[in-house]
């Protein structure tokens, strides 16, 4: 919402227009939701706020506040132009954080249909091999016994039905489960 | 006075019975650990321990319970300033100041100060509780979900206080997660909304997710991308528990005893509970303070007030579970289970029936406090080994944990993915300088808002106005407003 530059990189000169994207996109997403709001299944009761009304408020007054940020940001930027100062943030390496949001997704979707056990493990060797691990066997030693303890902590002390994945992995899951003593 | 002198002794003699005393020692030990461990809260832990107690006799059972109480509303603050991730709702203030105090170099003397404020709250509170607790609880009593509206009210408003440098980003990040909270079965009504026809979303977003995904997630995700850190970097030394001196903790005596006040008081009032208590307590503080920009940036008085107002809130919940069998918060609903297990009702005819246990109780949860100084040393060292763990390891770690976590809620993959999804949002509004602890508050106190708001209209014709004409939730309404009108009259005040 606030510009935020990039270390070493020079603030880029924005239009006023563009500077305001970040309150308009929120401002037209609660205008969808208040139309949303709208369509709340009511059954009329005399005399009743009813389901929608707690919403619509708050989806007003979000809009409201979009309003209020906007005028912010244009006082900022008038206040910005007149002093050059900007704020900055460290930078960032792009194609490592996108790897690490993909795997954090791959992790919970991997979860269900092969089971937390060959997913953690899969998600902690590439993980930590995107976040900067190099040496091998510690790469491999970490993510095994990392997920064994895991595993040891909260499926055999406190009873935590973590997903074992569908068809064939829900058999590898299991026989795994025997072989670490953990059924 | 004397009975009740009296009755202190028993007490006193009885909790160093070996049983009791073993009791509240294992009931810290598990209560700060699961308080410290995300998505395992102290009422998961309460609730695990209750089957067992039904072997105990009342008194251990309810000793054991009371130390996982205080230790657990403690236990969330050690990876709030350790890791940036509280282990409850009402540990995210001592978050927002503890963490920026570790990046600092002040963790060590920002988990001993935590610990110390935890325990003069802590003990002070059942000190209060063991004093005042019949005419306290009578004043509880008289509220209305108007008053309630009014106490939750004040708490949303200390979002002006939280959004540090843009009132705007601040309101922005409340009202979504005020809206967020409306997602899922409509409480009263019983209609759903925003569902958009899915089995997940009628259950609602969980706050727990949020907050484990917007800390937890966002913050590894925040600084593993970022370009300057090295591969496998050892970022922090061995950090070791520093208490806080005399000198240190009289300089905060009066940021204690408001946080005393407002836990304590906030904590007897059934429903409002720690996570109010401690974010109104850290709004109040930040609007006397001399320096309130400085609050977000690693400020003593912030931790303090926060971390007095957790633990003073346990006294103040016990008054009205005690005196009129009226449990205030989660943790004193399932005590109350406890004492129904063992044929006992909680409520004024205990004083007179049982006033050993009562008073066991009382100096139980005095000594409790003393020792959790102790118990949240020991366990402030464990996580600070963690530390040590290169933060690429670490980061990946905490990811699990948190997914654990997240299923562990209710066993649903659903959290799960909204936990993963808050983690993606939580990284984006960091770096767009959206602040993150508004839209936390909103999701946990939008709801309780909602709820005392249409009940009230409900009983009152739709009459706005009782708001303002009942004296408690006038004061407290306009007490709100002021609150929100502050930052414009100080600015107004500094321009002049």
């Amino acid at each position: 919402m606030d510009r935020v530059t990039t270390v070493g990189k020079k603030p880029r000169a924005v239009s006023h227009l563009s500077h305001l994207k970040g309150p308009l996109l929120i401002f037209f997403v609660a205008l969808y939701f208040f139309f949303l709001a709208g369509r709340i299944e009511e059954f009329p009761m005399p005399g009743q706020l009813g389901p929608a009304f707690w919403p619509k408020t708050i989806l007003i007054l979000l809009m409201i506040s979009c309003g209020i940020k906007a005028v912010e940001l244009l006082f900022a930027r008038s206040k910005e132009s007149e002093t050059g100062e900007g704020e900055s943030l460290p930078a960032v390496h792009y194609p490592k954080l996108l790897a690490m949001i993909a795997l954090v997704i791959a992790v919970v979707a991997a979860m269900e249909a092969i089971g937390f056990l060959l997913a953690n493990l899969l998600f902690l060797i590439l993980f930590l091999r995107v976040a900067g691990v190099r040496k091998k066997p510690l790469l491999f030693l970490t993510s095994g016994l990392g997920t064994i303890l895991l595993l040891y902590l909260f499926v055999k002390v406190v009873y935590l039905p973590l997903p074992k994945g569908y068809w064939f992995f829900d058999d590898v899951t299991i026989f795994l489960y025997r072989i670490l003593h953990l059924i | 006075m004397i009975g009740q002198l009296e009755y202190l002794w028993i007490g006193l003699v009885n909790t160093f019975d070996p049983l009791n005393f073993v009791m509240i020692l294992l009931g810290l030990v598990i209560g700060v650990l699961a308080g410290a461990l995300p998505g395992i809260t102290m009422l998961n832990a309460i609730v695990l321990v209750l089957p067992f107690t039904y072997l105990m006799d009342i008194v251990p059972s309810l000793l054991l319970m009371i130390g996982i109480y205080c230790g657990g509303i403690f236990g969330g603050s050690i990876t709030g300033i350790l890791f940036n991730i509280p282990g409850d709702p009402m540990n995210v203030p001592t978050t927002w100041e503890g963490y920026k105090l570790n990046k600092k170099g002040f963790v060590s003397k920002a988990l001993g100060m935590a610990i110390m404020c935890s325990a003069i709250g802590g003990f002070l509170s059942a000190l209060i509780m063991t004093v005042a607790s019949p005419p306290f609880a009578k004043v509880a009593l008289s509220f209305s979900s108007c008053e309630y509206f009014a106490v939750v009210f004040l708490g949303l408003a200390s979002v002006v206080v939280i959004g540090t440098r843009s009132i705007g980003s601040a309101l922005i990040s409340l009202f979504i997660g005020i809206f967020m909270g409306t997602v899922g079965m409509d409480d009263i009504y019983g209609v759903p909304r925003f569902t958009f026809g899915s089995r997940i979303m009628e259950t609602g977003i969980n706050f727990v997710t949020v907050l484990i995904g917007l800390f937890a997630i966002g913050e590894v995700l925040d600084q593993l991308s970022l370009k300057s850190k090295g591969p496998g970097e050892v970022l922090r030394a061995r950090p070791k528990t520093q208490l806080p001196n005399l000198k240190e903790l009289w300089a905060l005596r009066f940021t204690i005893l408001r946080g005393l006040g407002i836990g304590t008081v906030i904590g007897a009032i059934p429903g409002a509970g720690a996570t109010v208590a401690s974010f109104v307590s850290y709004g109040v503080e930040k609007q006397v303070s001399k320096h309130p920009e400085k609050f977000g940036t690693g400020v003593w008085e912030g931790l303090a007030a926060s971390e007095t107002a957790i633990n003073g809130s346990t006294g103040g919940a016990m008054i009205p579970l005690l005196t009129l069998g009226i449990p205030g918060s989660g943790a004193t609903a399932v005590m109350m289970g406890a004492f129904l297990l063992h044929g006992v009702q909680p409520g004024p005819l205990l004083f007179t029936k049982s006033p050993e246990s009562v008073y066991t109780i009382f100096v139980g949860m005095l000594i409790c406090n003393l020792i959790m100084i102790l118990t949240g040393l020991l366990t402030a060292r464990f996580f600070s080994e963690l530390m040590r763990v290169p933060e690429n390891i670490l980061g990946a770690f905490i990811i699990t944990f948190c997914l654990i976590g997240a299923f562990a809620l209710r066993n649903d993959l659903a959290d799960v993915w909204f936990m993963a999804l808050f983690g993606i949002l939580g990284y984006f509004m960091r770096r767009y300088a959206l602040p993150i602890p508004p839209l936390i508050l909103g999701v946990i106190l939008g709801p309780l808002a909602e709820s005392y708001f249409l009940t009230t209209m409900i009983g009152e014709a739709n009459n706005i106005s009782v708001f303002f004409l009942r004296p408690v939730s006038g004061c407290l309404i306009i007490s709100s407003i002021g609150l929100l009108f502050m930052p414009i009259i100080r600015n107004l005040w500094k321009k002049k």
